[in-house]
């Protein structure tokens, strides 16, 4: 079988590995301004908890300067599901779609052990190419991550061990489709919307809490601190009572017609900041944990599909 | 004793309302080469389709060489399948199918397919390939299994006469040493008459008609005389189909003995006359006009 | 020595197939074209050149044997173990003179091949049943 799913996935596998080159050197090529600004700007002494007098200027000021490329990377968070769309989806529903499996399945070899061996191979050769490019983006982020923190989200979804994962993840779930609606572009559809509804579930409600976030509570006027995850930033009164944005409001307007700057006087009123958030230290566990919920899920996919394979026949 | 190629009981298969096999129960002979007719629709894809597990039965069992279908993949080692159509990778060159097919079935034997291919160069791809061609290769992939079981759906489909009587050529060369049962489905019964010793003829999902030709043709003759009331008639054992045309009556019938009543005209029919009047009432064959010199032929 | 005989199948004659094989064989021998010592063509020779059911021609071959026709070498093929009536040969070529003599009164009569035909069986039919009753 490994015969067979190569010959039948080798033009995919020679797209991936040109699409991984592509990244590799587009991430080489701009790497190295980024590299010359870090150290012209001497940076390096701006590392948080660091905060040497200036670094509030020119932090912001270098990643102004690579905004853009920045906000290109982030669409690299779309790499995993191609792997679903153009290599899961196909598998089955093309087979099912142009009659095939009628050739494929009557052959010596049962239905289950044919998908197995299919989707092993195919699921090897995904983990492969997210580590890749997962590794790729990791280095190329390493100015910005060491500046920002990599645990949130805009680091933490295309760096380490959650982009292999997400990979198989949507591979299985595009195999699965495609068993179940038997037409590529239906299962291709369904298996974008399936992937994007779990990574959001996942992010907004399990990801926040796989370890209890911390507290931690500053002078009202503090800005974030940088390099953690911040949950929740709320102002609360002496009390501890969170205010609402219709008392804030009211307080400014106080202070406006008082004549007074609003900052100084939420910080005469006794107001402070609540913030609740995910140290940065726990970037390795988080990545971890979500990493295995998505490998759990593709093997639950896995599961289900080799049962349901032998169940709806052609 | 080997198991019978294959076994039916009390099969059906239903597609969401409707019944494609219903009760159908059937054991097909080792060693028979057997056409499975019956026009579009009566169940004869259906059926192969159950003894390939390609699909799984609704009510009753199949066996195919004493497995089940559905769980054995020794079995589909031993049987060779061509679905209508025959269906294969487009862009697979000859050579690369042939190949997924030594490594997908235990027991392949490389000569018994390549001897089929000699004329097509193993470079083609098969979607470049004529429908002879492609017929040609699905055989092929059938042969070199080495199969106990050949079934054929609708093979000689979209091929001309040439191409299909090399394919049929190439079949009984295929089968003749090794004994293989072969089924061919197909709704154009001219085409398999020729070399068909067992016949199942399907309508509507039910076996109507099953047995061996021989047997079967010599037991049915077409009787023609002046119409008149029946009651019963020395030597017909039933009335299979009965035609009144002005004053002329037809009819084809099982006969158990001699037609000795001389006011009948009695005729064997062939194979593909037997079919059609039992698959379409309305249909029966016309008595064939008669010779210059009446020869009159009692059973 | 192969290509002694040739088969040929006449599928709308009403006569099955194997009978048809055994009758070209029988022919063959009584015309001398097949001796003693040929080989009958394999099963597999016949079925790739006519397209029929190899139990036909296995068939075929088994009631030659039985009449002891022919007899079959295991692993070697059919082979013709004797002949018919070898005494008639003699007069074949006065028959045949005869027959093509009493073609040509035929013909000359207006009769079509297959009023032909249809006369020579009636009347050998009736003339073997004359012979036998």
């Amino acid at each position: 079988m490994a015969w067979v799913t190569w010959r039948q996935h080798r033009s995919q596998t020679v797209a991936e590995a040109g699409l991984l080159l592509a990244l590799a050197a587009a991430a080489f090529g701009t790497r190295l301004p980024i590299q010359a600004a870090f150290h012209r700007d001497s940076l390096s002494a701006c590392l948080p908890p660091a905060a040497r007098s200036g670094c509030d200027i020119i932090v912001p000021h270098f990643e102004g300067e690579f905004a853009g490329w920045v906000t290109a990377a982030r669409v690299l968070a779309v790499l995993p599901v191609l792997a679903g769309l153009f290599v899961g989806a196909p598998l089955l529903a093309r087979e099912l779609e142009q009659g095939t499996h009628r050739f494929a399945w009557t052959q010596g070899i049962t239905r289950r052990r044919w998908l197995l061996s299919k989707t092993a191979f195919l699921a090897a050769a995904t983990l492969l190419a997210g580590a890749i490019a997962s590794a790729v983006v990791m280095w190329w982020r390493g100015p910005f991550d060491t500046l920002e923190g990599r645990i949130g989200p805009s680091s933490f979804d295309v760096e380490g061990l959650v982009v292999p994962a997400y990979a198989l993840y949507a591979l299985a779930l595009g195999v699965l489709a495609g068993l179940v609606f038997r037409r590529t572009v239906a299962a291709m559809t369904s298996t974008l919307v399936a992937f994007a509804a779990t990574r959001f579930l996942v992010l907004e409600f399990v990801r926040p809490h796989f370890l209890t976030p911390l507290h931690r509570v500053v002078a009202a006027t503090d800005t974030a601190q940088a390099g953690d995850w911040v949950l929740s930033n709320t102002l609360v009164d002496g009390g501890g009572r969170q205010i609402t944005a219709a008392r804030e409001d009211l307080a400014v307007l106080h202070a406006t017609q008082a004549g007074i700057d609003p900052h100084t006087y939420i910080l005469t009123l006794g107001w402070k900041r609540l913030i609740s958030y995910q140290p940065a230290g726990r970037f390795w566990t988080f990545q971890l944990f979500e990493a295995g919920l998505f490998v759990a899920l593709s093997a639950l996919i896995v599961v289900v599909m080799l049962w349901l394979v032998r169940r709806r026949p052609a | 004793m080997s198991p019978p190629p294959i076994a039916a009981q009390g099969l059906g298969k239903r597609f969401r309302r409707e019944w494609g096999l219903r009760g159908l129960t059937l054991e097909i002979p080792s060693g028979a080469i057997v056409g499975l007719a019956g026009p579009n629709g009566a169940g004869k894809s259906t059926l192969l389709a159950l003894a390939t597990g390609l699909l799984a039965p609704t009510e009753g069992t199949i066996s195919v060489l004493g497995r089940d279908p559905l769980r054995s993949a020794g079995v589909l080692a031993k049987v060779g399948y061509v679905a209508q159509g025959a269906p294969l990778y487009r862009s697979f060159s000859v050579a690369e199918t042939i190949e997924f097919a030594r490594r997908t079935n235990a027991g392949w034997e490389d000569e018994a397919a390549t001897d089929l291919l000699t004329r097509i160069d193993s470079k083609t791809k098969v979607g470049s390939l004529s429908e002879g061609d492609r017929a040609r290769l699905a055989l092929a992939l059938v042969l070199g299994k080495r199969p106990q079981l050949v079934l054929l759906d609708e093979p000689f489909a979209s091929l001309d006469p040439l191409a299909g009587r090399e394919l049929l050529q190439l079949l009984m060369d295929g089968v003749a040493e090794t004994a293989a049962t072969v089924v061919v489905a197909s709704h154009v019964v001219a085409d398999i008459e020729r070399v068909c010793d067992h016949i199942v003829l399907l309508t509507a999902g039910g076996v109507r008609l099953e047995g061996n030709v021989e047997q079967l043709l010599d037991s049915h003759r077409l009787l023609t005389g002046p119409r008149r009331p029946l009651g019963s008639i020395r030597g017909v054992r039933e009335i299979v189909r009965e035609r009144h045309s002005g004053r002329q009556l037809t009819m084809l019938a099982v006969i158990d003995g001699p037609i000795v009543d001389p006011s009948w005209t009695v005729e064997r029919v062939s194979l593909e006359e037997l079919l059609l009047a039992y698959m379409a009432p309305e249909r029966l064959p016309t008595a064939r006009p008669p010779e210059k010199v009446p020869l009159r032929w009692h059973g | 020595m192969r290509d002694v005989i040739e088969f040929h199948l006449d599928p709308r004659s009403g006569v099955a197939t194997y009978l048809q094989i055994v009758q070209q064989v029988k022919e063959a021998l009584r015309l001398g074209t097949l001796d003693v010592g040929d080989q009958l063509p394999t099963v597999r020779e016949v079925v790739a050149d006519l397209a029929i059911n190899p139990n036909t021609v296995a068939k075929a071959y088994r009631d030659l044997e039985r009449e002891g026709l022919v007899v079959a070498r295991q692993g070697r093929g059919t082979f013709v173990a004797s002949t018919l009536a070898p005494a008639s040969l003699r007069h074949h070529d006065e028959l045949r003179a005869a027959l093509e003599r009493w073609l040509g009164s035929a013909l000359a009569a207006g009769l079509d091949e297959e009023s032909i035909r249809a006369l020579i069986s009636a009347t050998l039919r009736e003339s073997l049943a004359r012979n036998v009753a």
